[in-house]
């Protein structure tokens, strides 16, 4: 379990965390969303013990980042925005390496080191030196130094950045294996990845928190579907057709276009939990107005993102 | 700490820098073995140690500019950082390997005395106090290297920093005649040198304030000693800057006096270095 309280971190009169503080329980994957330079990469660098926080405290497993750093540090494996490579090693080498940095038992050093290789498909590239590398390579050398010492908990700081599509759909299942016997924290702009990946999402923008829930509640929590309605027919036809469910003085059409010759398109709220679009195609249909196109908008975990972002004081509702 | 040293160990060798070192020192140390004691016949061993001592100007830079200004700028000190290991260990890791290298050609020096014992030459003892003082002064050269590294991204300045560093405490003693002793030039000196403690300082706490009040105490109380014990002051510009001066500490081994205060000169600088690289790599969490 990872407990952050009160985390705050300045740099001269620029605050980079603002009194942050959240839990992340065992065993669940949780995401780390905010825009670039909300402070994400500082506080996966404080949680790791890389950077030293201006005030509060972090508990990895029990252990404070600063109090017990080596007892903290045991438990975690950190991939940084920057895979921390050294391009004048091979990457088996530099596997070894790590393990005998994070002080994994001569015995076990092979084996894990082999796991992890096999894990990362880093099968063509083992005796490669990582200078000769592609970025893709670089960050899968990367993240196979963070599972060595087989800690309890991952930190990732942007884990499929660099990657192509391929390799990130085999990250992104990486994680979700992992995920299954490890507590792991990734920190992503990417919101569509937190969205299939992370049980638990955590927003910040500005350094500081803004929602913390999961993907699901919080898409639920702003409960709005719109409908896009497209219809044959004079406009007049189609909007008293519309009437019994567009609201009190037709508040609930967000926008109306004309879009060719006797052809007009609706989009109109649909209130939260009901599907109105049965009754909306018969009304349509008996006022003569056949119906071309009609469709649900659910709203994307996207829009909440930047809504929240850039209002920044949604915490309370949600 | 013996993961960091074996890595260090082995980088050294595989991006050239250890070889190019190595091979700089062993041809200076040879060239100087043959120039003065084969060719004109000198019975021993120091002028070739005290001449040898120019290598420490491409080695030292060589082998400690990348120390830590690499791991920072590839980033890989977020490695070192996270790993379980404290910062201590992964700085004496990295120094105790610098120091493995330097001695692979310092061992080879070792057996030249052995080969002027063979043509029937007695100072062996002399030779070998000359040598570990030699040892010693490259260990301390190589902690403030590295220290200079930690304090840099950019090897090419810490290498540069390192080259001034060894210059001004081999030249320093042949400055010294032209230094006044009067009392009023060591006030100067001493009111320059608070300047200097104001400026670091402010560089550290980033307070202009603490800085300027720094400098204040200071200036005031090298003046109001100046006004009650002016003969305190004369010669003290020369005494404070021995702390600097390399080479007359290191010329007293080689005059033949084994020496524990030249010793621990040395010594002092090997674990002020090593301590000084723990700080400013702490320091930079803190910042």
């Amino acid at each position: 379990m990872i407990e952050v309280r009160h985390l705050t971190k300045r740099y001269g009169d620029h605050l980079a965390v603002d009194d942050l503080s959240f839990v992340v329980e065992d065993g669940t994957i949780c995401g780390f969303l905010g825009p670039n330079g909300a402070g994400k990469s500082t506080t996966m660098n404080i949680m790791t013990g890389c950077l030293s926080p201006s005030e509060g405290d972090v508990l990895i497993n029990g252990h404070d980042i600063l109090d017990d750093p080596e007892g903290a540090k045991r438990t975690i494996g950190y991939l940084p925005e920057n895979p921390p490579v050294y391009p004048d090693m091979t990457v088996y080498e530099y596997l070894t390496f790590v393990a005998e940095l994070k002080k994994v038992p001569a015995k076990e050093r092979e084996a894990q080191i082999e796991t992890v290789i096999a894990d990362l498909g880093l099968d063509p590239v083992c005796d490669r030196l990582i200078r000769n590398l592609s970025k893709g390579y670089r960050q899968r050398t990367g993240f196979a130094q963070a599972l060595i010492g087989n800690p309890e908990t991952l930190i990732l700081d942007e884990p499929t950045a660099g990657l192509d599509p391929k390799q990130i759909i085999e990250t992104r299942s990486l994680i979700r294996e992992l995920g299954k016997t490890h507590t792991v924290i990734l920190s992503s702009h990417i919101l569509s990845e937190v969205a299939e990946v992370c049980s638990k999402v955590l927003i910040i923008s500005e350094g500081r928190l803004l929602a913390a829930d999961t993907p699901e509640n919080l898409a639920k929590a702003r409960h709005r579907t719109e409908l896009v309605v497209t219809a044959e027919g004079a406009e007049e036809d189609v909007l008293r057709a519309l009437d019994p469910f567009a609201g009190e003085g037709r508040s609930g059409i967000l926008d109306l276009t004309r879009e060719s010759e006797g052809t007009i398109r609706v989009r109109l709220a649909q209130p939260a939990g009901e599907d109105i679009r049965g009754q909306i195609s018969r009304a349509l249909f008996e006022a003569g107005c056949p119906v071309v196109e009609l469709r649900e908008e659910k709203e994307q975990l996207e829009e909440i993102f930047l809504e929240l972002t850039e209002t920044g004081s949604i915490k309370e509702e949600v | 700490m013996r993961a960091i040293y074996k890595k260090e160990l082995r980088s050294c060798f595989t991006n050239m820098t250890g070889a190019v070192a190595v091979a700089v020192m062993l041809l200076v140390f040879g060239l100087m073995f043959r120039y003065y004691n084969l060719y004109n016949g000198v019975l021993t061993f120091h002028y070739a140690v005290s001449n040898s001592a120019l290598v420490f100007y491409i080695a030292v830079p060589v082998l400690t500019m990348r120390t830590f200004a690499d791991e920072k700028r590839l980033k890989t000190d977020q490695l070192l950082f996270s790993a379980p290991v404290t910062l201590r260990s992964v700085v004496l890791g990295k120094y105790l390997a610098l120091v493995t290298v330097f001695a692979v050609p310092v061992a080879v020096m070792s057996l030249y005395p052995l080969i002027m014992r063979a043509l029937g030459e007695e100072t062996l003892l002399w030779d070998y106090t000359c040598i570990l003082a030699f040892f010693l002064m490259g260990c301390a050269y190589l902690s403030v290297g590295m220290f200079i590294s930690s304090c840099t991204e950019s090897a090419v300045i810490a290498a540069m920093l390192s080259v001034v560093f060894i210059f001004a405490t081999q030249m320093l003693s042949s400055v010294f005649t032209m230094i006044s002793a009067s009392a009023l030039t060591a006030l100067l000196f001493l009111i320059i040198l608070a300047a200097f403690a104001a400026l670091i300082v402010y560089l550290m706490t980033k307070y202009a304030v603490l800085g300027i009040a720094a400098f204040a105490v200071l200036a005031c109380v090298c003046a109001a000693a100046y006004f009650l014990r002016p003969d305190w002051f004369s010669g003290r510009t020369e005494s404070v800057l021995r702390v600097l001066d390399f080479s007359t500490h290191f010329s007293d081994f080689a005059g033949g006096v084994f020496s524990v205060p030249n010793l621990l000169f040395f010594v002092t600088y090997m674990a002020a270095g090593v301590i000084l690289t723990v700080q400013s790599l702490d320091r930079r969490r803190w910042s």
